[in-house]
Parts: structure tokens; C-alpha cells; sequence
């Protein structure tokens, strides 16, 4: 699985690479090629590099970082030349041009970076001897044209061709066939470099997106996570930035959450408005932004590296596939199942299962479910309405009305009790009153409603 | 030649032609062997490729530019690989063209090259402030004047328009038509800040009160059907950011309360209404600008038309140098007059 793969994932993971100040198109795509980290060692050392990152961030001056952005920025995607070159064909000039204005590139970054003490935190190949085949002069500046010194023959028609512009037609083309020859050899004395120009490639785009992190921690207050040694996730003053993002800009707070989750299913219940599902996105965005070595929105964060993530939505758009809401959800979850019996460490996130059903038999699938998960080796989050039996759920609420006031916070309870706030919340909302108390004294009554 | 001397004083200059075979290239060819690059670092360029791509369906030849030595141009990386003169390569920018990237190279010798540059505005611009981070002097683009082509030649501080028998082989026509142009183009800048607040918007119809307060006129453009201008009693400046044809500026025109509004268009490429339309708007009290604008050096003419027809030089640059009290020149013929 790629970066882009879970991109417009609903968990909001486009929000977080949409904030990155990316210098170059080339790092984006480098970016969105990334594969998910499934394995400790990788995710460990992505971090480290980002740590150092995070680090020069801080305490390098403006100044200096803008050269270096600057630089950056004229990184560009010459994948298709570097082909080519790997393929022994011939390269043209714009194609020379795209490599000597590579590896000058390289050369300079690494150099900047040394100056830093950041020599070796990304390894950017020595491109040296490719700058020296294209800059027969010793100039130093990233232009490029079949110059005059690689060949005394063309000099000399060259020459001719100043002298005699009348005659410039017939000596260009001897000309060319001059520089064909050059170019042929230029080709074969850059081919054993086409690896090491590919590697100087991905390096630079690798600086540019552990800046643009780095940068973003800072920005949005993010904190490096380390890894859990046993299967327990814990994430303290969690928050999501989109949502954060919104709520600020409406005068409002985000509280920030305390979650904590294992291999035993948790069950979140709690009122509705509040915040449930983003939890679950939440632990999904961090889930991913994890393994893929970004920053995470929580004050401290301790995380169990997972094979699989899966978000399951009730609101999946899957409707525009022909399926109804029901059936678009049902596969979704059997998806989890399947996936579950595989063996794989997988983390699934499921939102208010069955809802969009009758009570009596949505209470009875989400308690099957539950029964079923609690014996595969799988972390699974789930929130619902119904009274559902909890097994062996771990039990969370999230606090609800306290004092006339949403409480987001997830305390802890015995079993899955739902609590009975939806009328309160309605009421608050501004709701018709003859609607609410009619339902009010209909429960009364003990007609419950479920 | 004075035209050239007028040339030097500005940083960019648009070559237009009204029409096809009106002489464009030739004014170019012109223009570029006259400059003195002693001293000047020239960058030449051209935005006609959406215009006239359709050369590369009829197959017919467009026309080859001569570069001196030292010349800097962008071209796409087609039209740079088929280059007729020795070329050092600067830049190879992110811009593409239905020709491959756009590329910026300086000319080693003299030699051809056919010119396919940016082709929207936005790329146009950040090409010409990459030349001026080259230390380039003066730009030059070869402006097509297309409704195809995205590009405005308006973003150049001067502007040479050529004209000829092939817009019209009718003198009377002609010079009539071409003055009308001439009118667009010499059309004044809208004010500031009106015109800083009025550029970032492309799209769109907008309108200002008397207080200086930006609105949208939601989900219309200068193009839809029914246009109304209800509420907008306060209507200090309307802006027109697409094209502005006949039917909108006769509504604008018997709107009550828009009587007193400027029209503010773009630039005058954006205008597309006929001149008995714009004159009745104008004699009415209307009042018209423009948020770009360019300069206009001098007019060419070539009067001869594609079809053999000839008109007489003489005559012809004296009636229209009468008619927009600009110098006009046949270039063939290099004579002013004024």
C-alpha cells in the first residue's frame, strides 16, 4: 500500500500533505509512491532522519534555509532521461542539460547540508565526475550545449560558421553529424553514473519532504511517536488537525483526547455530537502518519506498527457503486473479517456498525461481530448506539453532557451501557419541543423506543 | 529608425498582427535584425502556439525566425531539437506546450529557429521573470492574436500592431477597422487600488459600491443569457474578466443605474463587441478600462493581401497614421510617416 493509495482515506490524510510546504513537484510524487512501513527497523530510522531534520529546522537561520528551499526548488522529475540513460541510448541535449543541472544541484544541497553538520543524514551520491564529463570548461553553471572543447573539429566548423554565415546551412549539418559523435560519447561515459544520479534524485526529494515535515511538526505542534514493544497503542492529548483547523477558526477548542488500545476490542459509546468518529479517524490518520514518518498530532504517542489499517465509514461513498448504504457497509466489514483471519497485525476502525438497520437486528450483528473479532489477534475500535453485549470489550464513553456542556473525553466504564442523552442534545440543538416531550413521555411510558 | 530607439526604451515589447499574413514575422525579422545586442541582452519568445498549431494540421511551414548571436529565446523542446544554429541551453522550465516543455536557451551563432513559447498567462509571466533574473533587457513576444491562445500579448509594457491588406482589402475598411483596434488598445488603465484588487480575479463578473467593497455576481458570466442587475444601485465599477461582447455591453448600456459604472475589462484582447456597438456605448456617457495595458509604439503595414492584392503603401500609411496619430510603417518599404 502507497501513500496514494489511502490518500482521500475519510480519516483527513490529504489535509496533512496538503499542509506540507513542499518545494518541488518531484517530492510530491516521491511522496505519494511512498509505501506503507510495516517494518520496525524502517519506521525507526525514517524517524531518526526526521528527528535531525526537525533539529537543523529549529536552529538554522532564515537566511540560510531559504538558500537551501531555494535550491530545492529546482529539483526536477528527469526519471524519464535517467531511463533512458540506463538503457545506453543517446541523450540529447535537453537531456544533458537535465543531468548537469541535476548533479550541480546535488553538489551544491550537499554542500549546504555539510556546512550544517547534516553531512550523511541523507546520503547524496558523490556527482562529481558526471559534472566534469559536462562541463568540459570547469564553469560551473548548470547550462549546457556540445561545447566547443569536446572536439577540435567542430570548434574549427564553428568557427567557419561565424565567419561565413552564408555557408551556415551545409556546415551545420556537418556540424551535427560532429556532434552526434560527441553526444554518443558523452551517453557512454555517463551510463555507469545512471544509478547514482537516480539515487541523487530521491535523495533530494527525500530533504525536501523531511524539511516540509519538519517544518509542519512545528507548525501544527506535532511530536515523534516511538514504538511499542508490546501491542498496546497509547496516544495522550491526541487531537485532529483538520478538525482542530475548523474548530479555531469558529472561536472553538479542540479538547484533546487520551486513548489507549490493545489487541482486546474497545468499544466507544457515548452521546451523539460527541466525537465518536473522530476518534476513530483520528487513530487512523496517526495509524498512517506513523508509518509513513510523519509528524503526530498528539502531545506524546506510543504505536504498535501494524501490516493493515482499515476505516470503515458508515457514510462510504461506495452508494455511486450501486449499492445501498447497508450493503456497501456489510462488505466493508466483511473485508475486516477476512482480512482478520489472515493473520496479519491489523488495526481496524469501525463506525456505528449496521445503523442504518432496525434495532433489534443491528444490536444482534454488532454483537456478533464483536464476538467473533475479540478472537483474532486484530486491534479493533468500534462505536455504536446499541446495548450491545460487551464481551471482551474494553469499554469506553465518551463523558457527554457535564454542566450544560460537551465533554469529549473518553472515561472509562464497566460494560457497554449507552448512555441516554439523545433527547437532552436534541433539546439543546433548538429542537421542536411538542416533538421532544411527546418522545419524552413515551418513554416514560416504557415504550422504549429501541 | 526611430521605431527601434522606442523599442529600447521599454523591457518588453508584443508584436501583433490582426490577421494572418498582416506582416507580424516580417516586423519581427525587422525589429531583430536592428537591435543593437551590444548592449542589450534580448530574450525573444512567442505565444502563438494554441493559435496557430493548426500549421501543424495543414502542414504549412510557420515561418522560421533569424537569431543573431547572443539572442536569448524560448521555444519548445521540439521546435529546439529541429534549431538551425548553435545554442547553449539555460533552462528547461515545468511548462508545458502541446510542443513539449518550453525551453530557454542564448543563440552561440546566428541561425533559425522556429518560436513556440508559453501559452497561458500565468506561464508567459514567470517566463519572463526567469529572463529578467537572467538580466535580460528586453523581451520580445511574438504575440498571435487569438481568441485560442490564452496568453495575452497585453502583459508586455510596448506593443507593435501589424496590419495590412489581408484584415481587409478595402482601404477605407481597413484603415477603419484597424483604428478601431488601435482605440482598444489605447484604452486607459483603470485607477489604483481598483486595478491591484481587480487582477488576481480571471473569472467571473464583479462589481464595486461606492465604498470600494468587491462583489461577485454569482454564477454569471459576461456570456450568460440573462444577465440582471438587480441591488446593485451602488454600482461604482462593473468588471468583466471574460470577454465582453455585444449583448453585455448593451445591457450595461440600458441599465438605469449603471449609467455612471466603469466597465473595466482585462485587457483589450478581451474585447470582442463591434465598434457600432462600443461607439453607441461610449457616446451615451460610458466610460471604459483596462486593468493591462501596453504602449503602442507604431503600426506596420503590408499591403499586400495573401490573395495578390495590393494596395497602395503610400496612401495606406497616410490615412492611418491620420486616422490613430501614430507613426505607420511598411516595413518593406522601411518609410515613415507621420
Amino acid at each position: 500500500m502507497r501513500l496514494k493509495d489511502v490518500i482521500d482515506s475519510p480519516c483527513g490524510l490529504r489535509f496533512m500533505l496538503d499542509q506540507l510546504e513542499l518545494q518541488s513537484g518531484y517530492a510530491r510524487r516521491w511522496l505519494l509512491e511512498m509505501p506503507l512501513l510495516t517494518n520496525e527497523r524502517d519506521i525507526l530510522a525514517a524517524y531518526a532522519v526526521l528527528r535531525r531534520f526537525a533539529l537543523f529546522v529549529e536552529q538554522v537561520d532564515h537566511t540560510q534555509l531559504n538558500t537551501l528551499l531555494f535550491k530545492l526548488q529546482c529539483l526536477k522529475d528527469i526519471r524519464t532521461t535517467i531511463q533512458n540513460l540506463k538503457q545506453r541510448a543517446t541523450l540529447d541535449d535537453i537531456e544533458m542539460f537535465e543531468v548537469k543541472h541535476l548533479a550541480i544541484l546535488a553538489t551544491d544541497v550537499a554542500a549546504l547540508l555539510r556546512n550544517h553538520g547534516m553531512d550523511g543524514v541523507v546520503h547524496i551520491p558523490d556527482l562529481n565526475q558526471v559534472i566534469a564529463i559536462l562541463d568540459p570548461d570547469g564553469m560551473k553553471i548548470a547550462t549546457f550545449y556540445i561545447y566547443d572543447s569536446y572536439c577540435q573539429e567542430l570548434r574549427d566548423l564553428r568557427t567557419e560558421m561565424r565567419q561565413h554565415p552564408d555557408q551556415q546551412e551545409e556546415l551545420l549539418v556537418q556540424a551535427s553529424e560532429l556532434e552526434r559523435g560527441v553526444r554518443d560519447d558523452l551517453s557512454r561515459q555517463l551510463h555507469p553514473y545512471a544509478t547514482a544520479i537516480e539515487q541523487a534524485q530521491e535523495a533530494l526529494a527525500r530533504i525536501d519532504a523531511n524539511i516540509a515535515k519538519a517544518r509542519q511538526v512545528q507548525e501544527l505542534g506535532l511530536c515523534f511517536p516511538t514504538l511499542a514493544d508490546n501491542d498496546t497503542t497509547t496516544y495522550q492529548g491526541l487531537f485532529h488537525p483538520q478538525v482542530k483547523a475548523v474548530l479555531t477558526a469558529q472561536g472553538k477548542t479542540f479538547q484533546p483526547i487520551d486513548i489507549a488500545f490493545g489487541l482486546q476490542p474497545t468499544l466507544i459509546t457515548g452521546a451523539n455530537m460527541g466525537g465518536k468518529t473522530v476518534v476513530l479517524k483520528t487513530v487512523t490518520l496517526c495509524q498512517l502518519l506513523a508509518q509513513f514518518a510523519f509528524g503526530l498530532p498528539a502531545t506524546s504517542a506510543v504505536v504498535a506498527v501494524k501490516d493493515e489499517v482499515r476505516l470503515c465509514m458508515g457514510d462510504d461513498q461506495s452508494v455511486e457503486k450501486g449499492l445501498s448504504s447497508f450493503a456497501a457497509e456489510m462488505k466493508n466489514i466483511d473485508a475486516v473479517i477476512q482480512a482478520s483471519r489472515t493473520g496479519c497485525r491489523l488495526l481496524a476502525l469501525i463506525d456505528e456498525p449496521a445503523r442504518t438497520t432496525n434495532p433489534v437486528e443491528g444490536t444482534a450483528l454488532v454483537s456478533a461481530l464483536l464476538r467473533i473479532l475479540a478472537h483474532t489477534r486484530m486491534s479493533l475500535l468500534m462505536t455504536t448506539h446499541y446495548d450491545v453485549e460487551p464481551a471482551q470489550a474494553h469499554c469506553l464513553r465518551v463523558k457527554g453532557f457535564v454542566d450544560g456542556a460537551m465533554d469529549y473525553s473518553l472515561v472509562e466504564v464497566r460494560d457497554g451501557e449507552v448512555p441516554h442523552e439523545a433527547l437532552r442534545i436534541a433539546e439543546s440543538l433548538g429542537i421542536d419541543s411538542q416533538w421532544i416531550n411527546q418522545a419524552r413521555a413515551l418513554l416514560a411510558n416504557n415504550h422504549k423506543p429501541t | 529608425m526611430s521605431i527601434i530607439a522606442d523599442i529600447l526604451k521599454y523591457e518588453s515589447l508584443s508584436i501583433v498582427g490582426l490577421e494572418k499574413n498582416t506582416g507580424k514575422t516580417e516586423c519581427l525579422k525587422y525589429v531583430l535584425a536592428r537591435l543593437p545586442l551590444d548592449h542589450k541582452r534580448v530574450a525573444v519568445t512567442s505565444i502563438g502556439i494554441d493559435g496557430e498549431s493548426t500549421d501543424q494540421v495543414t502542414r504549412t511551414q510557420k515561418p522560421e525566425i533569424v537569431l543573431r548571436e547572443g539572442m536569448y529565446f524560448g521555444t519548445s523542446e521540439m521546435h529546439y531539437r529541429q534549431r538551425r544554429l548553435v545554442s547553449e541551453l539555460i533552462d528547461v522550465s515545468d511548462v508545458t506546450t502541446s510542443l513539449g516543455r518550453v525551453v530557454t536557451a542564448r543563440a552561440l551563432t546566428g541561425g533559425k529557429i522556429l518560436l513556440s513559447g508559453p501559452s497561458s498567462g500565468v506561464s508567459l509571466q514567470r517566463w519572463m521573470g526567469e529572463m529578467r533574473r537572467h538580466g535580460i533587457d528586453l523581451v520580445i513576444i511574438d504575440g498571435a492574436l487569438s481568441r485560442m491562445s490564452l496568453a495575452s500579448p497585453a502583459v508586455s509594457q510596448s506593443m507593435i500592431l501589424a496590419t495590412g491588406a489581408a484584415y481587409s482589402a478595402n482601404m477605407t475598411t481597413l484603415v477603419q477597422k484597424t483604428a478601431f483596434v488601435v482605440e482598444l488598445i489605447n484604452l486607459p488603465l483603470a485607477d489604483e487600488p481598483l486595478r491591484s484588487q481587480l487582477l488576481p480575479h480571471e473569472k467571473g463578473v464583479w462589481w464595486t459600491d461606492s465604498e470600494g467593497a468587491l462583489h461577485e455576481m454569482n454564477g454569471v458570466t459576461s456570456l450568460s443569457q440573462d444577465i440582471h442587475f438587480q441591488g446593485m444601485e451602488q454600482c461604482a465599477t462593473l468588471y468583466v474578466a471574460g470577454a465582453l461582447v455585444d449583448r453585455f455591453l448593451e445591457k450595461v448600456r440600458q441599465h438605469p443605474q449603471l449609467k455612471h459604472a466603469e466597465l473595466v475589462v482585462r485587457d483589450f484582447t478581451k474585447i470582442f463587441v463591434s465598434p457600432q456597438q462600443f461607439r453607441l456605448f461610449t457616446k451615451s456617457g460610458g466610460r471604459v478600462s483596462v486593468l493591462q495595458k501596453s504602449k503602442l509604439i507604431a503600426v506596420t503595414v503590408n499591403p499586400t493581401s495573401p490573395s495578390g492584392y495590393v494596395l497602395d503603401s503610400e496612401r495606406l500609411c497616410g490615412k492611418l497614421s491620420e486616422a490613430i496619430g501614430l507613426p505607420v510603417y511598411d516595413l518593406l518599404k522601411t518609410q515613415a510617416c507621420v
